[in-house]
This record gives C-alpha cells, structure tokens and sequence, in this order.
C-alpha cells in the first residue's frame, strides 16, 4: 500500500507542469487579501470557495492562506454566521447578481449583527471553514502560533458553529438547515426541486442575471428556478435575516453540509485542545450531530444519505453527491461507509468519462451532464469523497480518485466541472477551487493521517457512538472495532517546523557589531553589504 | 529545487577555496562575486581562473562600487561602462552566466532631500537606454547577460520596479539583458511580489535573496513560500544568490540560509 500511496502522478514532468499551472491561477486570482473563485464569473469572496483555496493554498503560501480564511472570518456577523458572499467595494454593482444592493446587509440585517462592511450577503454555505483553519494551522503550526492565528480564528469558528446549532436547527432535529439553494452549495441539485416548489418565483424582470454574461445558459440554472432563489432571498432579507422571523419558505437539512460540519467540529476539538481550551464539547457535539446525521439522513435502502425537506419532514428521492460526503466523516460506522462505497462504485455515480463523482444520479430523471450541480462532477466534492475513502483506509480507492482527480484537473484547465458523459470541461477556467485541490492533492500531506483530528477517541463510549435508538435497521449502524480509525497520536516533538535553527536566538536581533560602520565612515560601495 | 548561491564576501576563509568548502558544507551551490572598480575584478583573474581548476562554481559576478550605469557625472558613467564590460569579459572567460548592475546606488532619491534630481526622467531614459544597449551588446558578444537590478526608491530613483526594468530592456530589444530581482527591494516596491515574477517572467534572469530587514532569509518577515513558489511557476532555473546583512552569530547565520529557502519551497 505505501508504494501505491507514494506513486506519483504520471510522470514527475507531468506533475510538476499540474503544479506550476495550479500555482499560477491561485496567484492570479490573488486580490492581496483573498482568492476570487474565477476572475470573470465570480468577482467576489465566496465562503466554501474560501475555505477550499486556504486548503490549497496552504501549500504555496501559509501566510496567504491564513489570510485567506482571516479576511472571510472580517464579514462575520455579530449572530456568528458566515455569509456566503463578501463582496469587493471596488466593483460595481452589477459585476455579480444579486448584488450588495439586493442583500443591503448592512442596513437588512443590522439586527442580525451584519458589520457595516464589507457588503455582503445573508445567507451562509456549508462550514468547511473549521477543517480548513486546522489545515493551514498544521502546515506550519510554528508560524500559526506566532502569529497567533488559531487564538483568533477559533472563537470566531466556534461562533459559526453555534449560530449554525441554534438559529439554524430549524427541524428541532439537532442538525443545521439550510434555507436557499445556494447554502448547501450545490446550488441547483434536483434535490432542490421538490421543496422549492412550494415557492413562488420572483418575476423575470425583477432581476438581472449576471451569471448569463459569463456562463452558458444552458450550465446554468433555469430562469424559473432563479426567479424561485431571488423570492426566498427576498423574503429573508425583509425579515431582516432573523431565521426565527423568517417563514422559511424552502428549509432543508442537507447530508453534506452537516458531515462538514461534524468534520469541523472535530477540527475546532483539536484547536481547543492546541489553545488549552476543553475539547470535549466539541468531540461531544461531532459526536451528538454524527447521531442525528445518521439517524435523520441516513437511508439504508438507498445506500446514501438523503436531504430532509422539513416542509414535508420527508427524506427527498433523490440520489446527490451531497449523500456521499458523510464519508468523510471519521467516526462513521462500517456498515454506512461499505454501504457508500458499493453506492460510490455502482450505476448511479459510476460516470463513463471521468473518475469524479457525478453531483447527481446518471439513471436519475433529472439528470443533466452539463447543468449545474444537476450531473457535472466537481472537483471539490471528489476532494471531499477522496479525503473520505483515505479516512476510513481505502486507499486503493481513494488513490483511483486521486489520479482521475489530477488528471481531470489538468485536462480541463482548471474547470469549475466537467461532464461526467464526456469529460469536457464546463462552466469557468482556471477555477481557483480546483487549481488549490490540486496542489494539495500534489503535494504529498493530502491524507487525513497526521492531522492530529481527534477521531474516534472519546466519541465512541462503551455503549458505543449511535444509541440504538438513532439506529435504523439493526446491525448495521453498530459501530465496531474497524469502524475506529486508530486513535492519533500527540504530535511528534519534532513536528514544528525546525524554525529556530534558521534563525538566531530572539534577543540575537539586533545589528552585529561588525555590521555597523564605524562612526563619520565614507559612503560604502554598492551594495552596502561589503563586509560581514 | 532552486540552486542556491552565497556572495564571495560573506564567507569565512582567506581564499576562495576556502570559502568554497565552507559554502558546500553549508549546502550552497555556488559563490557570487563581487566586481571591484578600477579593474580590479579584471586583476583578479589568474585567481579566478585557479579557483575554478579548482572546482568553484560562480557563475555571477555582483558589482561593488559606487558609480554605475546611470550616473549623472558623464566621466563616471563612462568608467561604469567600462568597468561592467571588463566585468563581463571577466565571467565569460571563467564560464559565468552574467554581471548585475543597478542603474545607480546611492547618487539621488526622490524621497529624500532635494526630491528633484538635476536629470528629468525623459534623459534618465535615455541615457539607461544608451549605457544598456551598449553593455548588453557586449554581454552579447561575450555570450553572458547583463542583468539589471531594481533598488527600492530610497537608495535609486530611476529604476525601482521589475516594470521599469522591464520596460528599458524590451526597449532594447537584446536577449543578453535580463532583470536580476532582489527580493528585498521588491518587499518594498512591488504590490505583490509574486505577482510581478509572473507578469515579467520572460525577462527575469537572476535573483538575488534578503529578507525584509535586508539580513539574511528566516530573519526577517517575507512572504518567501509565495515569492519563491512564483519563481517555480515561471520555471526559473537561475541561482538564488543570497546578498544580505548578517545578524546573529555570522557563520551561523550564512550556513542556516540553504536549509531555511529548502524548508520554504526553493
């Protein structure tokens, strides 16, 4: 297993050319304090964007990494959540639709505790964020510590996620909902369909869409369907973005915006633990939200997760990618991930061109290969399955993946997605997402081992992760011995980056005698350095 | 992995030899020199010629003096001329790659009292235009570059960004000029340094390393996994020639500099 884990990409040439192409769309789509998603369709900040390119980024520049989350972390609201957009002031209005005009965050939802800037919306997107800053901190946890940034960033995640638990568990069921299509990221999924149509579109001509401009109508959602989205994001910002106020119109519990959220959860344990703060309620609540993923998602016939539509309180018939992403969940019973590999491996998501995951059912009725989220693979969520069959050690799979993720990447300059019928590359180039992927699917520290994650340790008591009560069919749910990654262990000593070793002792920073020129000294030749 | 290359003044040891060993076991793979004025560089080339019998790589040569190219004394920047073509001549002859230059150090900057230099920007141009046509045909002829380093606005005050110099060396139309980046001027006058490697990566051809406090890189606040991460992607295979101040205990200082650019993606 270790020397399939150690091959390389193709070739080291090969590589190396994957990696150069990588490095420059992050550094072109650098604004000097974040990444665009892609300079052309979208200008602004986006929040899961953000948390996938810090990912990434992490690996070209830890520095810009950590601003990347840290200048995402800037927009928070005062009522802890994360909102989906920041939008540049240096743009104009109509560069993105809706536009900081159709949010008006900072007047809409000043009770909510919008900032008065930067602009941005009210709606959130799925909390990968707490994954992300563990990450980055990881990769040079010595230049994190000095520079303090998990003591800044970790309230503020922890924040996210109690504004998530709270305002958003609008089933009672213990899980977050989302309440627009553009939460869970996957903006335009048939899973999507059914609750939506209890909403009555907004008219075409109270709105421009300015993703026609850059996007091929036919990727992109239908006109109906975005008269729907502007109507719910509407009616949230009339109720001044107050998720208690709000009749929701459309409120989901979603599979993959929940796992990221229990994957978080965990992070923020390990960033408790590194702070010398109490990890164990961050352990308990993976633990609890894990339980109720499970127990209110989970659907044994199926083979995957499902998303709950709380309008009807029904589990919505649909095959998404967003049901496989529980994956990466470490704690995640045997019997659910063998489960979610035979569905992974079958007709549904077995894609004839391409080694992604298709975001949607190839046999279902609504599949589309080139509309958005409706059937294209994406880079991010084969990221996310990748991580996901590393996790629970199968790393033959997850090695396939790797290689058809690379190669995909490639391939398609960097594609927002590609068909998964034929591989072609759809929606924007050069898409920072994918291009950060990349370079940590390249760069050797992609798997989950070593992360110092808390995993199954003090998740799973003696009775054992899922009480039976949360279970489904017997038997299956059991947690068992294999179900247990083995526990991490503490950091090697020799973990921090060896820093010191560079750099002379603290109180060594000053001018050596010898570097200063002696009193009344004529001008030195160029350059000034002429002498030790 | 960048090569990565250590200027011939910060070395311990009386000869090049010398300092050779010091700088191998340091984990560097070549010694910049630097070029005296008044043929001194030239003077010095039965020396170099044994160092490299004897197995020293150096493949560049940094000028050490204290009127250049762009000086405003006619007389001077004749000298200048003179001086960088014997300099040239010199690192061909020993296999070198090139000589690095800046317009000027040390002579006016717009920063600083008076503000107004005596030259207006217009014959500032001319007369780089002029002295780099002239030392990059000889570059040519020799088979080496002339590369051209911008300085922060504080020690120069007509060349001070990579669009500058890139600008003066298109003009010329000569592949034997090259800019020689610095990453210490660059902190200071480039919005984003990586982003400028990547806009003028074709006329990019020597770089040369100290942190944002001009001591030696680790000791100092640069970005140095995005800058050389930049320098990887525009496929840059030159030397990284660290040129600094020390701080700290010297020796411990110039042999901590290789493991510290590996450690940050060089």
């Amino acid at each position: 297993m270790k020397t399939l884990l150690d091959r390389p990409a193709p070739t080291a040439a090969a590589a190396l050319t994957l990696r150069r192409g990588a490095v420059r769309v992050l550094f072109d789509n650098w604004t000097g304090t974040s990444t665009v998603p892609s300079r052309t369709l979208y200008p602004h900040q986006w929040s899961w964007d953000s948390a996938f390119i810090a990912i990434g980024l992490r690996h070209l520049s830890v520095r810009r990494a950590q601003q990347e989350l840290e200048s995402l972390l800037a927009g928070q609201w005062a009522d802890g959540r994360i909102p989906h957009i920041l939008f540049n002031p240096a743009l104009p209005h109509d560069a993105y639709f809706p536009s900081p005009d159709f949010w008006q965050s900072s007047h809409a939802g000043r009770a909510a505790g919008a900032p008065t800037a930067p602009e941005s919306s009210g709606i959130v997107q799925p909390p990968v964020h707490g994954l992300a800053a563990w990450l980055v901190h990881r990769a040079d946890a010595g230049a994190s510590r000095r520079r303090g940034f998990l003591a800044r960033v970790y309230p503020r995640l922890a924040a996210w996620h109690d504004y998530l638990l709270t305002r958003r568990d609008l089933g009672g069921g213990g899980l977050a909902a989302v309440v627009h299509p553009w939460e869970p990221g996957m903006d335009n999924s048939p899973c999507w369909d059914r609750p939506l149509q209890r909403v009555a579109p907004a008219p075409p001509d109270a709105f421009h869409r300015a993703d026609l401009d850059h996007g091929h109508p036919a990727d992109r959602p239908t006109d109906l369907d975005y008269g729907r989205y502007v109507r719910l994001a509407t009616d949230y910002r009339e109720a001044g973005y107050d998720d208690r106020a709000t009749r929701h119109g459309f409120a989901v519990e979603d599979p993959c915006f929940n796992a990221l959220l229990i994957v978080s959860e965990l992070a923020l344990a390990a960033m408790a633990r590194d702070l010398g703060a109490a990890a164990e309620p961050h352990t308990a609540r993976a633990e609890e939200l894990t339980r109720r993923l499970v127990g209110r998602l989970w659907d044994d016939d199926a083979g995957l997760f499902r998303v709950r539509d709380l309008g009807s309180d029904t589990l919505v018939d649909e095959r998404s990618v967003s049901g496989l992403i529980p994956l990466v969940v470490p704690h995640l019973p045997t019997g659910i991930v063998g489960r979610l590999r035979e569905t992974l491996d079958g007709p549904h998501f077995t894609a004839p061109a391409t080694r992604l995951v298709p975001s949607y059912d190839l046999t279902g009725h609504a599949f589309a290969p080139t509309r958005y989220w409706r059937g294209p693979a994406w880079f991010n969520t084969a990221w996310l399955i990748h991580r996901g069959l590393s996790t629970h050690g199968h790393h033959e799979e997850a090695e396939r993946l790797r290689q058809g993720f690379l190669a995909e990447a490639g391939r398609s300059e960097f594609a927002e997605y590609v068909d998964p019928t034929t591989g072609a590359a759809r929606g924007t180039r050069h898409f920072s997402w994918t291009a950060a992927l990349t370079l940590d699917l390249l760069s050797g520290e992609h798997l989950p081992g070593g992360e110092d994650l808390p995993r199954a340790e003090g998740l799973l008591g003696a009775e054992g992760l899922l009480g039976a009560e949360a279970l489904p069919p017997a038997g299956d749910l059991r947690p068992t011995a294999e179900a247990l990654p083995p526990a991490s262990d503490p950091p090697p000593a020799g973990n921090l980056p060896p820093a010191t070793e560079a750099l002379p002792p603290a109180g060594d920073l000053r001018l050596a005698a010898e570097d200063l020129p002696p009193a009344g000294a004529p001008l030195r030749a160029y350059p000034e350095e002429t002498t030790r | 992995m960048l090569n990565t290359a250590v200027q011939e003044q910060l070395l311990p040891g009386d000869t090049l030899q010398a300092k050779w060993d010091f700088a191998q076991q340091a984990g560097y793979d070549a010694i910049e020199l630097r070029g005296k004025g008044d043929s001194h560089f030239a003077s010095r080339l039965d020396e170099l010629k044994q160092a490299r019998k004897d197995g020293v790589v150096m493949p560049t040569v940094c000028v050490d003096m204290l009127h250049f190219l762009g000086a405003f004394d006619d007389e001077q920047r004749r000298d200048a001329i003179a001086q960088m073509k014997s300099q040239l001549t010199v690192i061909a002859e020993i296999g070198g790659l090139g000589a690095q230059t800046p317009a000027s150090y040390g002579m006016f900057s717009r920063r600083l009292p008076p503000f107004e230099p005596p030259r207006s920007e217009q014959e500032d141009r001319e007369v780089l235009l002029t002295g780099l046509a002239e030392l990059g045909e000889h570059a040519r002829k020799e088979g080496v570059t002339l590369f051209l380093e911008p300085l922060n606005r504080y020690e120069d005050h007509m060349v001070n960004r990579l669009d500058q110099a890139a600008d003066l060396i298109r003009a010329t139309g000569l592949d034997s000029l090259k800019i020689g980046i610095d990453s210490y001027h660059m902190n200071i006058e480039e919005s984003d340094p990586a982003a400028a490697i990547l806009a003028h990566a074709d006329v990019i051809g020597h770089a040369q390393v100290s942190d944002s406090n001009r001591f030696q890189p680790g000791a100092g606040h640069l970005d140095w996994p995005a800058w050389l991460g930049a320098l990887h992607t525009i496929g840059y295979d030159g030397y990284l020639a660290v040129e600094c101040r020390l701080t700290g205990d010297p020796v411990d200082a110039v042999r901590s500099v290789p493991a510290f650019l590996k450690r940050s993606g060089a």
